[in-house]
């Protein structure tokens, strides 16, 4: 059970800006201008994307497999837009082709 | 709405094994889902840690994942009659489902939307704990690949919001533009970068079109 400081600061900091976002809305009574809006509906689809693709390949060498489990994962999020089959059938897959030896 | 809860209890979980393989103590990993409480960003934040990322990009990041928020504050402004304190205690736990749930039922109330919110506030927290428990069991995470949890979530969250060619658009060229920025620029500053780009290029795409209203649809993701 540890708490270091420097992490606790990170945290206020995200907390800060989160409460922010959610009480600004609620606050704010003017419309934002078209634009904007467009801008913040755009805001998940390109971090997501940001976040996911350097971070399949991996650094163990496992790239190729990552990115096979990886598309097969997007297809059945995309058929059952169930989350924890979703990683569930990616991480199995990963497994399946490490156990049989795939080196790719 | 219960698979609402199916859906926060394997990424509660998910995230606190990231942050515990990220070398967040349990109760770092448990602390986070408490002040933070934002689904999205503390998974990313937990990447960020791991990769040695410093602080301000954490936040920088963790800002532009949660401003989306002000698109459903600004809505549930309207649809409830609220005083100014219940505005801050309801901005506190405001997320993706809670905004869905309320817009998908009639009742316009402080009290079912705070209910809302604290039920999933109360299953976020719990779960988190038991995932940061699980994590310290795990010997050598890494070598099991848990790394690979971060980016199969995401791909669970990011599938259901890709309902347009301009979505697709945006997110191809925002993948392309993170791996080139991953080689510049130092850890999470390439994703807020990115992200600032990328949402620029959409709103700039989607120009000629009525200006969107915040989507229920976009809560069938089912995440914190």
């Amino acid at each position: 059970m540890s708490l270091r400081l420097e992490i606790l600061l990170v945290f206020l900091g995200m907390c800060f800006v989160t409460f922010g976002s959610r009480l600004a809305g609620l606050m704010l009574r003017a419309p934002l201008p078209p634009f904007w809006l467009r801008f913040l509906r755009f805001v998940p689809i390109s971090v997501f994307a940001a976040l996911i693709v350097p971070a399949i390949p991996g650094d163990q060498g496992q790239g190729i497999m990552r990115v096979l489990a990886s598309l097969l994962a997007a297809f059945v999020a995309w058929k059952t837009r169930v989350l924890w089959l979703t990683v569930l059938v990616g991480f199995g897959t990963f497994w399946v082709l490490k156990l049989l030896g795939v080196h790719a | 709405m219960f698979p609402i809860y199916l859906g926060v209890i394997p990424f509660a979980v998910a995230y606190a094994v990231t942050a515990r393989a990220a070398g967040l103590s349990v109760l770092e990993t448990c602390l986070m889902s408490v002040l933070v409480f934002a689904g999205a960003s503390q998974f990313s934040a937990a990447g960020a840690f791991a990769s040695g990322a410093g602080g301000l990009t954490i936040v920088f990041t963790t800002f532009l994942l949660n401003v989306r928020h002000l698109l459903y504050g600004l809505s549930l402004g309207r649809e409830i009659k609220l005083s100014n304190p219940q505005r801050v205690v309801s901005a506190y736990f405001l997320t993706d489902e809670a905004y869905g749930i309320v817009m998908a039922s009639n009742e316009r109330s402080f009290a079912f939307l705070l209910g809302c919110e604290m039920s999933l506030f109360v299953s976020w927290n719990v779960f988190t704990l038991v995932g940061a428990l699980a994590g310290s069991i795990i010997a050598d995470p890494a070598k099991l690949g848990v790394d690979f949890i971060f980016p199969l979530s995401f791909t669970a969250l990011i599938v259901p919001l890709l309902k347009s060619r301009n979505d697709v658009i945006v997110a191809g060229i925002s993948g392309v533009l993170a791996i080139v920025f991953s080689k510049m620029l130092p850890g999470g500053f390439s994703i807020f970068a990115t992200g600032v780009i990328g949402s620029l290029l959409g709103a700039w795409l989607t120009r000629f079109e009525p200006a969107p209203a915040p989507n229920f649809e976009d809560n069938t993701r089912e995440v914190a």
